[in-house]
């Protein structure tokens, strides 16, 4: 199997903390900055890394416009994240929007009417469009021959491009790839822990990485030896 | 002496110097940082580099940022390699303090971000403290409590 590794775009080092008279706190690696969509890389659910070119090839051979689909937090948004880099390293145009409710209708329009053809329009939660509005973008994006990747947590009429699924594996190896992991491993965060927090949430692995920030903070503060 | 301290392979190293003895700063002091950028690879070019003071929460969910202060360099001459030290000096506002909350943390930081013509960029970020206060605690079993 090929591996691929992932080269965010911006490349960035973890803050240190400043020292303090009572020892300094390490930075929770779990925290959101270094956990959300961006952040880490797209891995399927056998802890492996997505090969985005080949996902690339599958979108465009199912005509540029398609659904991530799986349940809350098994990294749609993630791979949404990490396509639209991608195509955006290409030198493909995209345009990235995140829907929250129906009034951010406004800002997909804007978004559609300012595309040229052949932009791909990124969707996040395609869900919280409406039934009506979800056909009027479909029909904009359309008109404008351009593409549409979205993510959607129920099955839609759209082609699916990928399936997201969890699995401890993945959280694993997502815990793995976060800094300092070698340092946590050792004295903070054990692999029960890792285990445990998949089990108690469901295998959404965003409230996992939520379960397993507290386990950190809780630890590092009742334990002044893992202080530095 | 504040250093990037995870070399990523490839990556330069910006180094920051704060003028307090353990990165302390009382509000409304007067931060006097000085840097040097280091490692830039040949084959590399800078377009621009910014310098930043800013406040940033992090923890669980949704985050907040606040820019203090603000510069971007991008005259040829003003960046490396051609020049690969600086400073710059701000005064640091009332709040918000530094925090070090469970579910919340109030981070100051010095930020050097370095933008390149192949359009990646490189972030280093060097975090100071706002005030005092002392970070929250827990008791096991037991709701987060402050320290005093």
């Amino acid at each position: 199997m090929k591996t691929f590794t992932h080269t965010p775009q911006t490349s960035s080092v973890l803050p240190e903390t400043a020292p303090r008279a009572f020892g300094k706190i390490p930075v929770n690696p779990f925290s959101t900055r270094l956990t959300r969509p961006g952040q880490i890389a797209s891995l399927n659910c056998g802890g492996h890394f997505l090969n985005p070119n080949d996902l690339i090839d599958r979108l465009q051979f199912l005509g540029g416009t398609a659904v991530i689909q799986g349940p809350h937090g098994s990294g749609k948004t993630t791979l949404l994240m990490h396509l639209s880099h991608e195509l955006a390293s290409r030198g493909d145009l995209v345009a990235c929007v995140r829907l929250r409710s129906s009034r951010d209708a406004l800002v997909v329009f804007r978004s559609i009417i300012r595309s040229r053809p052949g932009t791909t329009l990124c969707l996040d939660s395609w869900e919280q469009a409406g039934f009506m509005l979800r056909k009027i973008i479909w029909l904009a994006v359309t008109v404008r021959r351009c593409g549409l990747l979205v993510t959607c947590h129920r099955p839609t009429t759209m082609p699916v491009l990928m399936q997201c699924q969890t699995s401890p594996l993945l959280l694993k190896r997502i815990v793995e790839q976060l800094p300092n992991h070698e340092q946590r491993r050792s004295s903070l965060i054990h692999e029960a822990d890792i285990q445990d927090a998949f089990l108690k949430c469901g295998g959404n692995i965003r409230e996992s990485l939520y379960d397993l920030y507290d386990r950190f903070e809780q630890r590092v503060r009742l334990h002044p030896h893992t202080r530095t | 002496m504040s250093q990037s301290n995870q070399a990523l392979v490839g990556s330069p190293t910006v180094s920051v110097h704060f003028d307090h003895s353990h990165r302390l700063y009382e509000p409304q002091a007067r931060l006097t940082v000085r840097y040097s950028i280091d490692g830039i690879a040949d084959d590399e070019r800078v377009r621009a580099v910014e310098l930043s003071v800013l406040w940033y929460t992090e923890g669980k969910g949704e985050e907040d940022l606040g820019v203090h202060f603000f510069e971007r360099m991008t005259d040829r001459e003003r960046l490396p390699p051609a020049v690969t030290v600086g400073s710059f000096v701000s005064s640091l506002p009332l709040s918000p303090l530094s925090y070090e909350g469970l579910i919340v943390k109030v981070r100051w930081c010095v930020r050097v971000r370095l933008f390149f013509t192949d359009g990646r960029d490189f972030v280093s970020e060097h975090v100071f403290e706002l005030g005092e206060i002392p970070p929250a605690q827990t008791k096991p079993d037991g709701p987060a409590i402050v320290s005093v």
